[in-house]
């Protein structure tokens, strides 16, 4: 197990080093000086010089990538072009509203999704499944930022019952948990089909193996083989799945908090980049970059735990 | 196997409960709703840098009015923008063109234990303005005089008539404590070294600004315990919010102006709080293409300004006639050289010996200068002149001019470009004089008349010769045959009926001054 936990962590800091290096890139070939929008069109010559310096922009390109990588993996994001405060600092007070949308939207849709998926899997081709289907294909269809406008449109706009912006008073938990409801609704109503889906092939698959089989044939209760032998082994894509999914969670995110007004890397990364503040677009792509392979990590790992098979296989 | 059922009795038993449960719920929320009134607006970003010397503006001077001492504040008398002192002051006089006397009013104190407001401190926030990115609304200011502990003189180095309106009133007019900003190091982004105003500043990023109830405040109590300022970036959003109830009054969109001046949401208003913005069609002077002044007349007499503020504002922006904005001195309501005539702008072309002319024309890649720009487009096609739009991101938009910044400016054939303004006729004309080109002036032309009127509309404080001024200056930006003025576009505000909207010609709201009904 420790030598495929090394090899993971070998080939998650080797992405991470070409996500660094390739989104370095792309902000240089974006058009438009950054000291000029750091500074406006009117900087003087000096002030120009001296920010250059300070960003580093006066070395040749090699070394403001070592130095950049460097920074970054010492923690250090650089400083947000307006306030000079720290990128991490910055990132920090977003992200954890971010991971609570994430888990709150994922969260409810493994509750819903998992059970629905194993319900249409052991009523095959019955009226269950025909409407499992069905609710399945039709949410992944409808993407996530039409689903928050509907949803606050009618649920906020028109009945007025579930707040429409923000992420509620800090501190007041109840309110948090209120104001999370149509957000998470939004973002994770999509997974819901996704994983239903999932678990239905899954399952359908695996109960048709000969353990399952033997295990019938033994007498075992129904319910037990579902859950007891049936589900473990379904469940395993259905992990890996929830792991890769995290990307585009974070992408629902975005459209999340900008239509619900709410705090978050998202809305952080929408607004930067409106402001051409480019050291904190860096930064906070760089966080939920590393985020997201620390979650695929950490499925994989979990993954490989369960069944032991897949750690030959890299 | 459990079988989960539920008869009809249950479910009313179920229901009174769960209706019980939420009003138990609500019945605090409404008696501190009752106890604390709390107005809730929108921001349209996170505060950045509170310091006005390094602020960016906007919502960072609607921060600084409510927690920091002004010397003089905006007054509005009917479609007529002034001034007068705040409650700051028991004295703010202009002794002559260029000395300024003022005198504090007693007993305001800054908070932390940071002492009484003091003509020192005046002195300290004003001088110290000179070296800082906001420097030119103090590049007059000689030096502040501290003639006594609550007193001074401020002494400008020429007569500058816009003093007022522009710098005192504004967000660069506001004032700071000297020992805890020198405390603090001299600069502050988020956080205010010491208020002196009716509230404290609480600032959840990303979130809100909330402004909190300041404990050591002496002056008029405002009419609102407290503030909360919602950061909600997207305007649409803002509107959404309104009309589910989460805000008390927010900025809107112009169509939003046109569907609520048809129905308003229920209990609503709308206020206009000013137009200083003007938005024209501009064009290089010195490009070939556009070098014979019979061109430029034809592209004026082309486009139908008219149309354009039906489809692109929803007929809610005003006409405009040249770069002072409505309800200032040398506001022009009509064109001197131009009028819509696609006929006329045919024979000028025809007369100039052009035909097959294609030109193109920049803008911003966003929804409302993009509609403008396909309508003039139709408009210069009707003359039989092909218009390629190229739309813009805001990073190469707003430097396309600038020599210092590449070589667009020498492709530049037209664009669209929207300013915005203070109170005071000076500053938009500024931008156009001869030492601008190639920096803000792109039209790129030059003349002496309009530089000497410049500088004389500057120095003039006789109301009726200002007007002269800036009527015969705007005279000659449209005699140039590059400009087509487009409109001013206004700042509405929807807001509950019961509250009287206190917000600066320039749009920032000043919370301390809203009343309620």
């Amino acid at each position: 197990m420790s030598g495929y936990i090394l090899k993971r962590l070998g080939l998650s800091a080797a992405v991470i080093l070409t996500v660094l290096l390739i989104l370095f890139s792309l902000l240089r070939l974006i058009p438009g000086n950054p000291v000029t929008i750091a500074l406006g069109p009117q900087a003087t010559p000096a002030a120009i010089a001296n920010y250059s310096a300070k960003m580093n922009l006066d070395q040749p390109v090699w070394i403001q990538f070592a130095t950049y990588a460097r920074n970054v993996v010492t923690g250090d994001l650089g400083e947000d072009i307006f306030t000079g405060r720290k990128v991490s600092t910055i990132v920090g007070e977003q992200i954890g509203h971010s991971l609570l949308l994430m888990v709150a939207a994922m969260g409810w849709a493994i509750v819903l999704g998992i059970p629905l998926g194993c319900l249409a899997a052991v009523r095959p081709n019955t009226w269950l499944d025909r409407i499992t289907g069905v609710l399945s294909v039709g949410t992944i269809a409808i993407p996530s930022f039409l689903m928050a406008i509907w949803a606050l449109l009618i649920l906020s706009v028109q009945l007025r019952w579930l707040p429409a912006m923000g992420a509620g008073e800090p501190g007041d938990i109840t309110d948090q948990a209120i104001h999370l409801i149509l957000p998470a609704f939004a973002v994770g109503l999509g997974w819901v089909g996704y994983l239903a889906r999932m678990v239905r092939a899954s399952m359908l698959e695996v109960l048709g193996e000969p353990f399952i089989r033997s295990a019938r044939a033994f007498g075992l209760m129904p319910r037990s083989v579902i859950f007891r032998y049936a589900l473990p082994v379904a469940i395993l894509p259905t992990i890996t799945l929830i792991g890769m999914g995290f990307g585009g969670l974070i992408s629902s995110a975005v459209f999340a908090e900008i239509i619900f007004a709410r705090p978050g890397v998202g809305k952080l990364i929408y607004d930067s980049v409106q402001a051409r503040n480019f050291p904190i677009v860096q930064g906070a792509v760089v966080v939920t970059t590393a985020l997201y392979i620390l979650v695929v990590l950490l499925s994989d790992l979990l993954v490989s735990w369960i069944d032991p098979r897949v750690r030959h296989i890299l | 196997m459990t079988q989960i059922t539920l008869s009809r009795r249950g479910f009313l038993a179920s229901s009174t409960a769960f209706t019980a449960l939420a009003l138990a719920g609500n019945l605090p929320t409404a008696a501190q709703a009752q106890a604390e009134k709390v107005l809730r607006l929108r921001m349209d970003g996170d505060i950045k840098i509170l310091d006005p010397g390094y602020m960016i503006g906007g919502i960072e001077i609607e921060a600084q009015k409510q927690c920091l001492p002004f010397l003089a504040q905006y007054k509005r008398d009917g479609n007529t923008i002034g001034w007068e002192p705040t409650y700051y002051v028991t004295k703010l006089e202009q002794r002559d063109a260029t000395h300024i006397d003022f005198e504090l009013a007693e007993g305001f104190s800054w908070s932390g234990g940071h002492g009484a407001l003091k003509a020192s401190d005046v002195k300290f926030s004003y001088e110290r303005m000179k070296g800082t990115e906001w420097g030119g609304y103090f590049e007059v200011l000689d030096r502040v005089e501290v003639t006594g502990e609550r007193t001074g003189t401020i002494v400008l180095t020429k007569p500058f008539a816009p003093f007022f309106l522009v710098t005192l009133c504004h967000g660069p007019g506001a004032i700071l404590c000297e020992k805890a900003v020198t405390e603090a190091g001299g600069r502050f982004t988020t956080q205010f070294p010491a208020v002196c105003g009716p509230y404290l500043f609480n600032n959840a990023p990303g979130q809100a600004a909330n402004f909190l109830p300041n404990p050591e405040w002496t002056g008029p109590k405002p009419e609102f315990d407290g503030v909360q300022a919602k950061i909600i970036t997207q305007v649409k959003a803002t509107e959404l919010a309104y009309e589910a109830g989460e805000l008390d009054c927010t900025q809107i969109d112009s169509d939003a102006v046109a569907r609520y001046q048809a129905g308003p949401p229920a209990g609503s208003e709308l206020t206009k709080a000013g137009e200083l913005n003007f938005m024209w069609l501009g064009m290089n002077t010195e490009h070939p293409k556009l070098q014979d002044v019979r061109v430029r007349r034809a592209i004026q007499h082309a486009v139908d300004v008219d149309s354009i503020i039906a489809a692109a504002y929803s007929n809610v922006a005003t006409k405009s006639c040249g770069i002072v904005c409505p309800g200032l001195i040398g506001h022009r309501t009509a064109t001197k050289f131009y009028t819509y005539d696609p006929g006329e702008a045919r024979a000028l072309l025809s007369e100039a010996g052009v035909s097959g002319l294609k030109l193109t024309l920049r803008t911003l890649n966003t929804q409302q200068p993009m509609l403008v720009a396909q309508i003039i487009q139709a408009n210069l096609g009707a003359i039989g002149v092909t218009l390629d739009v190229i739309p813009l991101d805001a990073g190469p938009f707003w430097e396309m001019g600038m020599e210092s910044a590449g070589e667009t400016w020498k492709d530049l054939e037209l664009w669209t470009m929207r300013f915005g303004s203070v109170p005071d006729p000076y500053e938009a004309s500024q931008w156009f004089v001869s030492s601008q080109v190639g920096n803000w002036n792109w039209e790129r032309w030059t003349n002496p008349e309009y530089d000497t009127l410049v500088e004389q509309g500057i120095a003039e404080s006789d109301p009726e010769k200002r007007n002269d001024i800036y009527l015969r200056l705007q005279d000659i930006m449209e005699e140039t045959g590059a400009y087509v003025w487009l409109c001013h576009e206004p700042r509405y505000y929807v807001h509950r009926s019961g509250i009287n909207v206190n917000v600066s010609p320039s749009g920032q709201q000043d919370y301390r001054l809203f009343t309620s009904i």
